[in-house]
């Protein structure tokens, strides 16, 4: 059984080491992204429509509905609109207090 | 102070009526959103400041335009007043990120200064012989396989947001585009490096492998 290293070798043809362009963290980080990446998922615009939605969903414990998973996915990826979200749960929180 | 005893109907009406009670409504969405800004904001901004109480009225002030003006697209999905909050809460950081960022120009964001590029594209760790070796032609598979399948815009602005943090609202300001349009060309550019990778018989699991180990 051949090893990723000689797959990958074998694929690139190298002869000598390659220069490497991209530090190992930022192709971790690059990776990661790729792992999590899915064929179908929710933009920001979709994220936002259902965004007050998901946050009293949240706020009750809620997590019953089918497109919860994807806001999920979306904010878990999406720095500006996890910190939306974060903003907003805190808003309600005041609104509620 | 507690929530609104306005439902959702009696808010749309008195918003869309006449006379002093939509002021007085007016008033009441004005109060509440002023509220929520100084809470929501808070891990932003410092609590009790000018520059917190500054845009928070500011942002109550175009928030409820905005919500007057899009009063026929809310649905009732949720409560009126998260709705409101929720539209709020995009207007002030939009505002937040244009002012963090409007002294760093597009060119800035997507070319790393010398020093920032150091740091990111040269080895931020110190592996062991072998794993070096892996890791290295790891990265030149990364890199082929980028240049290969990716746009050089996609690959600017993959490296900005997702390597550099550049916020993707902060980008999409600077180049005049949807911070959605840029979600999507970002999608574009994983799905197309994930289908790759499965023809070539890789998956990221396996790299992750190979990046993460120290």
């Amino acid at each position: 059984m051949t090893t990723i290293r000689e797959r990958l070798r074998r694929w690139l043809g190298l002869g000598s080491r390659p220069t490497a362009r991209i530090s190992p963290g930022a192709a971790a980080v690059l990776v990661r992204e790729l792992e999590s990446t899915q064929e179908v998922e929710f933009d920001c615009e979709q994220v936002h429509q259902l965004l007050d939605q998901f946050a009293e969903a949240v706020q009750r414990g809620e997590d019953g509905a089918a497109w919860m998973p994807l806001i999920r996915a979306h904010l878990e990826r999406c720095t500006d609109c996890r910190q939306e979200f974060e903003a907003l749960l805190r808003a309600l929180q005041a609104s509620w207090a | 102070m507690t929530a609104s005893q306005r439902d959702n109907a009696e808010w749309v009406s008195a918003l869309r009526g006449p006379g002093e009670a939509r002021e007085l409504a007016l008033a009441e969405l004005r109060e509440i959103l002023v509220r929520g800004l100084r809470h929501g904001l808070r891990a932003w901004l410092e609590p009790d400041s000018p520059a917190l109480e500054g845009l928070v009225q500011e942002t109550a002030q175009e928030a409820v335009l905005r919500i007057l003006d899009r009063l026929d697209t809310f649905e009732g999905r949720s409560r009126f007043t998260t709705w409101a909050h929720k539209v709020a809460v995009r207007i002030a950081l939009s505002e937040l990120r244009r002012k963090q960022w409007q002294d760093v120009s597009l060119d800035q964001m997507l070319e790393p200064e010398e020093g920032e590029a150091r740091q990111m594209w040269l080895a931020d760790s110190a592996p062991g012989p072998e794993l070096a070796a892996e890791q290295s032609d790891m990265l030149a598979l990364l890199g082929r396989i980028m240049r290969e399948e990716l746009t050089p815009h996609q690959m600017r602005v993959m490296e900005a947001v997702a390597l550099r943090g550049v916020p993707l609202e902060a980008l999409a300001q600077k180049m005049g585009v949807e911070r959605n349009a840029l979600y999507k060309l970002m999608h574009d550019a994983r799905v197309k490096l994930k289908r790759r990778m499965a023809r070539e018989g890789l998956s990221p699991a396996e790299l992750m492998q190979v990046f993460e180990t120290r």
